[in-house]
């Protein structure tokens, strides 16, 4: 009996490995890569990555990974950083934070200890709020990609971002919908998540300074709530010409949209930068005129961008991943090009110079999201793009639009 | 009036899905009183498996609802698999807390084995909607995946029925629920017994899943978890070990769900869900249509 | 065992309880930064993983019912001290995170954030206690839900409140929230904290009150055939352990300024949940207080290295992509230590000091006596 039991669990163990293990080829690749540097010579600058790359918020963090890997390589192959000492090769050490805060105050205190002074991270607002604390007093440089709330940063310090501040996209969206004329619109978001309801607070504040009034507001309880209809049926009655949706694509393509036009609602639907990528998740066979009329705020466009670096970001990551990336890879992208130029300015990799080189806010950074500076929150002043989905009928398909560019007055 | 029709349409149509994933939680919790967690992780599992073949059957010409077949099969062989390496061995040295213990270790296993594995990955993936037409009474619409979910879980129900009464192992089932070491007297091999209940259960979640990609179509690694632990209730709710218990406590909790978000506080919905819960249980405590069975000193 | 050896053995208690807190007090005092980076954190965490595990063994392991949504409770304590102390900094009753006052208001939020735990225990308790087994597992688990629930969609503490936001930083600036300096220069507080907590839990189960619920864990019939009055006893049981996790919530809130509800809930995956809090429980040993300190400590130590630590960089890769999914290891660990050791590794024995010189001799018998424990096993297989 006791054999049996040995070889039950030899075969779960077995089965185990084997199904991890096939997944982990390109990681053992980059790995090795990274000691050949080593062997050969050259120096290496190891920046810290944190984000939940196991767990439910796990596919923001593995696409951070994907988008700091991919900066790093591309770096590499053109030859590494140049800083005043010569010339380093660029490696980076990713711990995982499972999404839970505890998990990431030890993966940044453990980074700090094994001597890193530059860490991109965390993925979402909550994880990161846990550690800007630490980054201040300690004197390391964090850049978050994706952490939006306002209060992240609320002066110049070690903190900095690459992405929106939640009160701009917010802003953004009600100077959209006042430019349209809208006068009546509703709100459907989270209450449980920062993303969500941080938008949802700086959308209705600007609404009320500019004199729209929001006729309805409905909150789901999680952020991958299945059903919207009964939110939906709620703007119908209210009158709503317009309903702010702060959710990312993942719930958009699938549950959000099709269901708001299946109890009657026509009107435009708002969302802000989760919603790029939405084309990726609408499933086969529903019913592909629903998605017109969905707007949406987002960083950069690549029919509107005046650089390239974005198309070539694209590029480069479709011919790595085999997809196109979202926005969770290109602002983590963005990081890693953002700390080499603030390295390669300071001409040392150290926290003190890469801060002080970044805190410069009259910088220009040209990165895959855009053209930026940085104000004096070490938050990026860009434009925002308005973009949108259009049902075309020619080819059967929903395309992706750009309208407009934004601008706060 | 719409918002009353529209709110008991959502309820359906979130209940059917509760009431169907229930069905099997039940059954499995009936004949040798596990909770096993991991049924929710097993519509994860058939929700990958059709993700993969519903495409591949619709190439071939073939209806997509077909894509149910090779999902009860790899289903079922999940299900066997675990009640193989991790219940029947606990089972044998545990008491049932342990047991119980182990089904949650196993659902962890399940949900980060999936997403271990390249194929599946943590990206939420979209399946293809089967079944996304739509009929329309009295101003609202009301999606066919809604309809023939109750009309599927109202089959599988009075089918399990007549299993469970009628056929040979659905009797040697209901004897080892009762008594398992009577069973073994009475010739009935106890652990064969339990393998094809897990096999059933496990199955009965691939046509869950099945119906509720129909509806909502979305799959992901950590999905299991929720709807789990939401089909659990409906069970506990209406009786646990009741299939028409189970099938009452899925629909009423997708209603209580939609009534709470329609008209009292949409982010407190899960609130009242287990506000009910909580209500029945002081009231009845083995649920809606459970029976209560004394102790015996 | 007569008085003389019960005294030396309290005597050998206290004074290795004692050398324990001077260790912490006398480390709270050291510099460097792999003291502060790694190790201070590190004891914060035990610290309130143990004082949790405890709590829930008060009621997993001692009354024997399973409650699914302990850490509700702790999220009440958590969000209770943060508030309180963020309030009396606001009227001005300290300005710094150290000095008489203080400590004080540490003193006050701590006892507020168990108060408020026992409440809503005892709230939760009288009816939630009238089931057993399974029903009342998934009864705590709907209660556990409904606490995050509701504290999400409170404004002054959900996701707008203490989880981001202006009151997160000020929990880290004027409030509970502690920095890493002075995590080091409060881990007295943390030793004081757990020692005390555990050592009442101790006493507890060794009073009458704890004989008398480890009557109704063995036979609920037969105790309420002598006398014991179960309900009471019960809910007894069930005030008191969420009293600890609603300390433990303090001690969290300390450790960690930026509370989010997530943490608490039960399909959280990381290693702070009801699931697995549970699962500390039955590894160290259901009714053995000292086994669930120990399964804290090696838990939390597992997870801290395998994320932290350098020796997995020297394992294999293929061990290393397995190591990558943490909760795989954990479940898999789990399932191991259930199928070799249902009991736990302490089963219900407590851990003393003084037994140490008997272990050779314990060891020998337990494999003399395997042998005829399975056999006799093998005639009952289908039961249990």
């Amino acid at each position: 009996m006791k054999k049996r039991r040995i070889l039950s669990l030899v075969t779960a163990a077995c089965l185990a490995f084997s199904l991890t293990s096939c997944g982990s080829t390109s990681d053992d690749a980059a790995a090795d890569s990274g000691d050949a540097s080593e062997d050969g010579g050259t120096a290496v600058i190891t920046l810290g990555m944190i984000g939940p790359l196991t767990g439910s918020l796990a596919v923001y963090g593995t696409h951070n990974q994907r988008g700091v890997e991919l900066a790093i390589e591309e770096i590499n192959a053109a030859g590494g950083v140049t800083l005043s000492d010569g010339t380093y090769q660029l490696a980076a050490d990713i711990r995982d934070d499972q999404g839970d805060t505890t998990e990431c105050v030890n993966a940044m205190n453990a980074l700090i200890s094994d001597g890193i002074q530059l860490v991109i991270g965390s993925a979402t607002s909550g994880c990161t709020s846990a550690i800007t604390s630490i980054a201040n007093s300690e004197g390391v440089v964090l850049i978050t990609p994706s952490g939006t709330a306002d209060s992240l940063t609320t002066s110049m310090g070690y903190v900095f971002r690459t992405c929106f501040r939640d009160s701009f996209q917010g802003e953004l969206a009600a100077q959209y919908a006042a430019d349209q004329g809208y006068t009546r619109v509703g709100i459907v978001y989270c209450s449980a998540d920062t993303y969500s309801s941080g938008l949802r607070d700086a959308f209705s504040a600007a609404c009320a300074e500019k004199g729209i009034e929001v006729v309805a507001e409905e909150s789901v309880a999680t952020m991958t709530e299945v059903d919207y209809t009964n939110q939906f049926n709620q703007m119908v009655s209210a009158g709503a010409e317009l309903v702010f949706t702060p959710f990312y694509y993942d719930v958009m393509g699938p549950y959000l949209i099709p269901q708001a036009r299946s109890v009657g609602f026509d009107g435009v639907l708002l969302g802000a930068d989760g919603v790029d990528n939405t084309e990726t998740t609408i499933p086969d066979g529903a019913d592909l005129s629903a998605y017109n009329n969905v707007m949406f705020v987002n960083h950069y466009s690549t029919d509107l961008a005046t650089s390239d670096v974005s198309l070539s970001f694209i590029e480069s990551y479709e011919a790595k991943y085999g997809e196109s990336p979202n926005n969770f890879d290109a602002l983590a992208y963005d990081a890693v090009y953002v700390l080499v130029s603030a390295m390669e300015d300071a001409g040392a990799a150290d926290a003190a110079s890469v801060q002080a080189s970044l805190a410069d806010t009259s910088k220009v950074y040209e990165v895959s999201t855009g053209t930026f500076s940085f104000d004096d929150t070490g938050t990026p002043i860009k434009s925002g793009v308005l973009m949108g989905y259009q049902y075309d009928e020619a080819t059967d398909s929903v395309q992706k639009i750009s309208i407009e560019t934004l601008s706060v007055d | 009036m719409i918002t009353f029709i529209q709110f008991l349409i959502t309820g359906l149509r979130l209940g059917s899905v509760y009431a169907l994933i229930a069905l099997g939680y039940t059954m499995v919790y009936g004949i040798i009183k596990l909770i096993n967690f991991a049924h929710g992780d097993f519509i994860m599992v058939g929700g990958y498996t059709l993700f993969f073949t519903i495409p591949l059957l619709m190439g071939m010409g073939l209806p997509g609802w077909l894509a149910v077949i090779p999902a009860i099969v790899i289903c079922a062989c999940v299900g066997v698999l675990v009640e193989l390496l991790a219940y029947r061995p606990v089972r044998r040295t545990g008491n049932s807390l342990t047991c119980l213990i182990t089904a949650i270790a196993m659902s962890f296993v399940l949900e980060n084995l999936a997403q271990a594995i390249p194929a599946i990955g943590p990206d939420p993936r979209v399946p293809y909607t089967l079944f996304a037409d739509t009929i329309s009474v009295g101003g609202v619409s009301i999606s066919h995946a809604t309809i023939i979910t109750i009309a599927v879980s109202a089959v599988i129900m009075v089918a399990l029925y007549l299993f469970t009464q009628k056929a040979r192992i659905g009797c040697a089932m209901r004897c080892v629920s009762e008594d398992k070491s009577a069973s073994t007297l009475m010739g009935i091999n106890v652990n064969h017994t339990i393998l094809i209940t897990f096999a059933i259960g496990a199955g009965l979640a691939a046509v869950a899943a099945l119906m509720y990609v129909s509806q909502y179509p979305r799959v992901y690694t950590t999905m299991g978890a929720t709807l789990g632990i939401y089909a659990f209730v409906a069970a506990v709710l209406g009786g646990i070990g009741s299939l028409p218990g189970a099938m009452l406590g899925g629909l009423l909790i997708g209603i209580v769900q939609s009534g709470a978000n329609t008209y009292i506080s949409s982010s407190m919905s899960d609130t009242f869900v287990y506000l009910i819960l909580i209500v029945v249980l002081m009231l009845r405590p083995a649920g809606i249509l459970g029976k209560n069975v004394g102790e015996k000193v | 065992m007569n008085a003389k050896e019960t005294k030396l053995r309290y005597l050998v208690n206290f004074i290795a309880v004692a050398a324990l807190f001077a260790a912490a007090v006398a480390l709270g005092l050291t510099g460097g930064d792999t003291m502060k980076l790694r190790i201070t954190p590190s004891i914060w965490q035990c610290g309130y993983l143990i004082v949790m595990a405890a709590s829930l063994n008060l009621v997993l392991g001692f009354l024997g019912q399973l409650s699914l949504g302990h850490c509700g409770f702790m999220a009440v304590g958590a969000y209770a001290a943060a508030l309180i102390s963020l309030a009396f900094q606001r009227a001005g009753v300290y300005d710094q995170k150290s000095g008489p006052a203080f400590i004080l208001v540490l003193l006050v939020s701590f006892l507020a954030a168990g108060v408020l735990a026992a409440v809503l225990g005892l709230l939760v308790g009288i009816p939630a206690l009238r089931l057993k087994g399974d029903y009342l597992a998934i009864i705590t688990l709907g209660f556990g839900m409904i606490i995050v629930n509701i504290i999400n969609n409170l404004p002054f503490c959900g996701q707008q409140g203490l989880g981001q936001g202006s009151a997160s930083s000020a929990l880290y600036a004027t409030g509970l929230g502690f920095s890493n300096d002075e995590k080091m220069r409060y881990l007295w507080l943390v030793a004081l904290v757990v020692i005390l907590c555990v050592a009442a839990m101790f006493l507890f189960v060794r009073s009458k009150y704890g004989r008398a619920i480890r009557a109704i864990r063995d036979n609920e019939i037969a105790a309420s055939a002598s006398g014991i009055n179960v309900n009471y006893y019960k809910v007894l049981t069930f005030t008191i352990s969420a009293f600890f996790a609603g300390i433990t919530g303090a001690l969290y809130a300390c450790c960690n300024g930026a509370l989010t509800t997530t943490s608490f809930a039960f399909t959280n995956g990381s290693i702070l949940n009801s699931v697995f809090i549970v699962v500390m429980v039955v590894v160290g040993g259901m009714g053995s207080l000292t086994g669930s300190v120990i399964a804290a400590v090696v838990m939390f130590l597992l997870n801290y290295t395998i994320k932290n630590g350098a020796w997995v960089a020297a394992l294999p890769v293929i061990v290393q992509n397995v190591f990558a999914y943490p909760m795989l290891v954990y479940s898999i660990a789990l399932i191991i230590v259930i199928l070799f050791r249902p009991k736990g590794i302490m089963g219900s024995r407590e851990f003393a000091l003084c037994d140490i010189p008997r272990w050779p001799a314990r060891i020998r018998a337990h494999f003399a006596g395997a042998g005829a424990a399975r056999a006799a096993k093998k005639e009952v297989s289908y039961h249990g």
